[in-house]
């Protein structure tokens, strides 16, 4: 299949210029502009702002509290109205601003795949009719706080399957929750072929895929959604509420009854199959947002008590198949569901939240 | 919630109010009306999930046997409450397919009405991302006393 090398779709004729290329993320094999560095971001959102009107100003800049920061959601944004300055509103000049955002925080992998998930939600728009809010341009970016070197501050960049929440100067490292999915899983859309969960999928299944050959890997149960996602609050009679992460914070298994194999007990080339598994997720943010957590994870110790398994089909070809990494922080699932526009089709839900340090450890109960 | 947001949940809201489950796996809920000497419990279980739950448990049992072996209340020590499914009926929620079931708790002799230890394991003994959300409606708006979600089965009622 020919895959499309980098979608300008929404951000049109817009060289990534005002910030030097890094040689390379550590994590991800493309360059990004800014590596995830707070002064880059903070130099980008500052730009950003300059172009703004007053009234998108007062969008994009939200207090840093509780209510603002659980604002994401894996659902439509007909369902859950996201708050936030619309990117489907900005100007050309506005736009490319916006993006010097985007550029900055991520890493060349994840600023694909939110463009790649926003021609998704296009191609959804034209296939289901029905005003659920399918829309690449109901994309939102949201500054939490003052942006600095010295106080904690959140960048927000969703919408319908994805959802980036990164603080900088936390207690602890930010670079999570970070939701994303991908609907349909494959595309085609002008004369380009999509799959922005190619590597995140692929890395799930090749470790899958080892796993099948262990039995106590195999976890108990049925997931029809990720585990940890977001929760709606149906009322009878009324609109559900909720349909954010009020559920936060979350509790995880503990003890090792349930949660697969130990990664210790997994032979060296299926080790790396794990590594490789948690490097797929974390290559989205920017290095500079993730190296330390990834170094965390990948620690002998945290690997000696981080456990591994999965669910369903290793090849995540039939819905209901799981994968899943939890160690001592670190929490990575993704599902197969079926397709809501056409379901004769499949989906992804892809979850990464860290035990310790969702919303760089600001957020309380 | 911004302007643009507000106008478009209006204009969506009609249309998309089937919507908001059938994009992530749809849950359950437990309704707990307290009365002078038992609590009365609408119980709405998703059909989708059910079937999934059931076939892994090969069982044939109605949706009242069903749920006689997986919810249940007993007192903070462990005294069994006397649970029975006054009736069960198919209803729609969000254009998901339910079975809505209404249940009749009632404590030993002696023990409090609003003081309980609710034992529910309905679809989360098989769906590991299963959620049972239990609610206490009084006058006015319900208020959220716990969720329910694999391993977690049990969920202290104190209202």
């Amino acid at each position: 299949m020919k895959l499309r090398a980098t979608a300008m779709v929404f951000w049109a004729g817009l060289a990534i210029a005002g910030g030097a290329v890094h040689a390379k993320d550590t994590l991800c094999p493309r360059p990004s502009t800014g590596d995830g560095q707070s002064q880059a971001v903070i130099t980008a959102i500052q730009a950003l702002e300059k172009t703004l009107s007053a009234a998108q100003r007062a969008s994009l800049e939200r207090p840093f509290v509780r209510e603002s920061a659980i604002r994401w959601s894996n659902l439509p944004v007909g369902i859950v109205p996201r708050d936030g300055l619309r990117l489907g509103d900005l100007d050309e000049k506005q736009n490319h601003a916006a993006r010097r955002v985007a550029a900055a925080a991520l890493s060349a992998c994840g600023l694909k795949m939110l463009d790649d998930i926003r021609v998704a939600d296009n191609v959804l728009k034209a296939v289901d009719e029905r005003k659920i809010g399918w829309d690449g341009g109901n994309y939102y970016m949201s500054v939490l706080g003052m942006p600095s070197d010295r106080t904690p501050w959140m960048l927000q960049i969703g919408g319908h399957h994805i959802a980036y929440n990164f603080t900088f100067n936390g207690k602890r490292d930010g670079a999570t929750p970070l939701f994303f999915g991908s609907e349909p899983i494959q595309f085609h859309a002008a004369d380009l072929e999509y799959e922005p969960l190619v590597h995140q999928s692929s890395a799930m299944s090749n470790l899958a895929r080892a796993l099948a050959k262990r039995p106590e890997a195999k976890l108990s149960g049925t997931f029809t959604d990720v585990v940890k996602g977001v929760v709606v609050i149906p009322v009878p009679g009324k609109m559900p509420t909720g349909g954010t992460d009020t559920g936060f914070p979350q509790t995880y298994p503990t003890g090792s009854a349930d949660r697969g194999i130990l990664y210790s007990a997994l032979a060296p080339a299926d080790q790396a199959l794990v590594r490789a598994a948690i490097e797929s997720f974390a290559s989205l943010p920017g290095a500079a947002i993730t190296k330390t957590l990834v170094a965390k994870y990948e620690s002998p110790a945290a690997l000696a008590d981080t456990y591994v398994g999965y669910s369903g089909q290793p090849d995540l070809s039939a819905e209901h198949s799981y994968v899943r990494v939890d160690g001592p922080q670190v929490w990575m699932e993704l599902v197969v569901q079926k397709a809501v526009a056409d379901a004769s089709k499949l989906h992804y839900h892809a979850l990464w939240r860290d035990k310790q340090s969702d919303y760089g450890g600001e957020i309380g109960h | 919630m911004t302007t643009r947001a507000s106008a478009l949940l209006a204009l969506t809201s009609a249309a998309v109010a089937g919507l908001a489950l059938a994009h992530s796996a749809p849950n359950s809920f437990v309704k707990l009306r307290f009365d002078t000497n038992s609590v009365r419990a609408e119980v709405l279980v998703p059909q989708s999930e059910l079937s999934v739950a059931t076939a892994a448990e090969r069982t044939t049992d109605s949706f009242a046997r069903y749920l006689q072996r997986h919810l249940s209340a007993e007192t903070a020590r462990g005294l069994a409450w006397t649970v029975e499914v006054k009736s069960v009926r198919d209803t729609t929620y969000l254009e998901h397919d339910y079975l809505s079931a209404e249940v009749v708790f009632t404590p030993p002799p002696g023990s409090p009405v609003r003081e309980f230890v609710l034992v529910d394991d309905a679809v989360t003994h098989e769906v590991r991302n299963h959620t049972v959300l239990v609610l206490a409606q009084d006058a006015g708006e319900p208020r959220v006393l716990g969720v329910l979600q694999y391993p977690a089965r049990k969920l202290a009622v104190n209202h």
